[in-house]
């Protein structure tokens, strides 16, 4: 008889999701499968807005990530437009962008993945919590909660506020960077390097105990996709996107963003309401990829910044070619915000970086326009068309957790099949299950804000969808 | 942290567009106005309490939360004390309740205000809107009142 087990809501997460893994007579994993449970409709609900309006509407997808949005969408206003934003403008946008980076890769790390790390996937999962690590661990605690705080600080000095600023519009950003406010800026960094190298520190002495999650945590050779620089350095704002293939050659490179829905196809099932986003020419699922930090770090030569660097040459170490554990997005994520700090202190440095010349006008010049851009869990494009009026007729948006669906689908049964033996299940083991899914830092909506309270049930069910076991936490 | 340390600290938090959800923002923002010209005064709003504010908590000599209540008849208003606790609902990342950040405030940073308070106005909806019910309405010049008490003897007694 065949059975199915299910973990649903799986926690700690960014929005609502669940797991089904199928089992077959004798008990053994057959199947799994990770559904993302909830409709949005933004893309339909913006039809009919004045085109300006976007970037404020879209940001209001995520609470953890709305500048992402906020970034793209301008960048496909502009397009509309067919501006090109001021030198000062793109710094700043930039800024803005590595200040959500490092505190989204902050709460990823530190909230909700280290009660897993530093606690152990075997842990009280009473005491597997953000309120565990801070009583077990103060110093990390105090690392994470204060680079959450640099980051959303920055971006409240930057937009005048933590969350959802409308400071980004459409031809650049509403105000310049007071001379007060780099210097605040410039004064935060020294505990930024202090928390980062903190946490650096604490995740490369526990990662050599996790060598079996390393194994099973989605580990498998994939195409990797990212935004790149020109010399091949790390990019999350500009650039233009690269593909490479499980050995780590091009596939293509140069994707802008107006040429990413020739290549770049959205395939459906009829388990998830998320896409599975696909390399056209590959066709799905082969042409399936990875992106956000894993994927980042593998298709960059360099990350552009002396101590992130370093930082690089000891990730690429951890494999001949690309790193295929998806367990490494941890250790990715921390470079990548150890490069955020970095290039924030360069950006400051830019002697035009108080210009008050941060915006440019015009109006519809063009009836369809794309943005693209690196959200801190992966590539982000936005695609509009608009009438002659500058009325939304159409939006698409491809995001990062689309992409990473394929791959975390894989990751889940890869897992599943490590960990559930027999048809049993431990609540370590669906942890575990849980946790793959949590390396990717997935965004299915954060909002809702309301995973706290709810309980994470694994049930197993026959074949007639009858309850015959169930654990909850 | 470059702000000056705060004698009081108001925390409120709230969704302003959940009718009387928002009542937290907007008590937040008559205090403001209200201390305006008092530095030792700082007023965070915050659509949730998050870990974060535990460092801003650390800083203060006396905090005074503001939310809206469920579990309270429409309008009826609470102020009460607040000891730290650990005994969580459930894990939560996005959102603590005014005991659990003091909790949070005592382990990371072997610190507590003097005084810790937490007033909550009883909501009588919490639908879409940005319209205080009736009930609501009719606390919000006690509310006033109470914070402003509140207020003033927590800088009286520092």
């Amino acid at each position: 008889m065949s059975q199915t087990i299910t973990i649903d809501p799986v926690t700690r997460l960014e929005g609502h999701g669940k797991i089904t893994i199928q089992l077959n007579g004798q008990g053994e994993v057959e199947d799994a499968h990770f559904h993302v449970t909830q409709v949005r409709g933004f893309e339909r609900f913006s039809q009919g807005r004045p085109f300006y309006e976007m970037p404020s509407l879209m940001a209001r997808i995520c609470g953890i990530c709305p500048v992402s949005h906020l970034i793209a969408s301008a960048k496909a206003c502009e397009a509309i437009m067919s501006v090109r934003i001021p030198h000062t403008a793109s710094q700043l946008r930039r800024m803005l962008n590595l200040a959500q980076m490092v505190q989204s890769h902050a709460l990823s790390f530190f909230h909700l993945s280290s009660p897993d790390l530093l606690l152990g996937m075997e842990s009280d999962p009473k005491l597997r919590n953000i309120f565990g690590v801070l009583a077990a661990k103060p110093e990390l605690g105090r690392a994470g909660i204060g680079l959450r705080r640099f980051g959303q600080h920055i971006i409240e000095l930057l937009g005048s506020k933590r969350i959802h600023t409308g400071w980004v519009v459409p031809g650049g950003v509403t105000e310049p960077l007071s001379s007060d406010h780099r210097d605040e800026i410039l004064a935060m960094l020294p505990e930024a390097y202090t928390n980062i190298a903190l946490a650096l520190g604490a995740y490369k002495q526990i990662a050599s105990s996790f060598k079996q999650e390393i194994e099973v945590f989605a580990n498998f050779p994939s195409n990797y996709l990212g935004l790149i620089n020109e010399d091949e350095s790390f990019e999350i704002t500009d650039g233009d996107l690269r593909l490479v293939d499980p050995k780590g050659a091009i596939i293509e490179d140069g994707i802008t963003a107006n040429r990413f829905t020739q290549v770049i196809g959205e395939a459906v099932e009829n388990y998830s309401y998320t896409k599975f986003v696909y390399y056209k020419p590959l066709g799905y699922p082969a042409g399936s990829y990875r992106v956000g930090p894993l994927a980042r770090l593998n298709i960059v030569k360099s990350m552009g910044t002396p101590r992130a660097e370093k930082e690089l040459a000891e990730f690429k170490q951890l494999a001949n070619g690309p790193v295929e554990s998806s367990f490494y997005y941890h250790h990715a994520r921390l470079v990548e915000a150890l490069h955020g700090i970095e290039k924030i202190e360069h950006i400051l440095a830019d002697p035009r970086i108080l210009s008050k010349h941060v915006r440019a006008t015009a109006g519809v010049n063009r009836l369809e326009g794309a943005g693209q851009i690196e959200a801190p869990r992966g590539s982000l494009n936005h695609h509009y068309k608009v009438d002659e009026n500058g009325k939304m007729v159409w939006a698409n948006l491809v995001v990062a957790t689309g992409h990473n669906n394929h791959a975390m689908n894989q990751g889940v049964l890869q897992s599943a099949k490590a960990y559930v033996k027999n048809g049993k299940f431990t609540e370590g083991a669906l942890n575990r299950v849980e946790a793959v899914i949590r390396t990717f830092d997935p965004c299915l909506s954060c909002s809702t804000h309301a995973f706290g309270q709810m309980p994470l049930a694994m049930t197993l069910l026959n074949a007639d969808g009858e309850v015959v076991d169930r654990i909850i936490r | 942290m470059t702000q000056p340390k705060p004698r009081c600290l108001i925390l409120a938090c709230g969704n302003t567009l959940r009718s009387d959800d928002g009542v937290g923002p907007w008590l937040a923002e008559w205090a403001q106005k209200r201390f305006r010209a008092e530095s030792q005064v700082r007023v965070i709003t915050r659509q949730q309490w998050t870990p974060e504010l535990a460092e801003e908590i650390a800083r203060a000599q006396s905090v005074l939360f503001i939310d809206c209540s469920v579990d309270s008849a429409p309008g009826s208003i609470n102020l009460t004390p607040v000891e730290p606790t650990t005994a969580l609902q459930g894990i939560a990342t996005h959102h603590q309740g005014a005991a659990e950040l003091l909790a949070l405030t005592r382990d990371l940073y072997s610190t507590q205000p003097t005084t810790a308070k937490l007033l909550t106005i009883g909501a009588g909806s919490t639908e879409l809107g940005e319209q205080f019910s009736e009930a609501v309405t009719a606390a919000l010049p006690e509310a006033c009142r109470m914070i402003e008490e509140t207020v003033l003897l927590a800088l009286r007694n520092h």
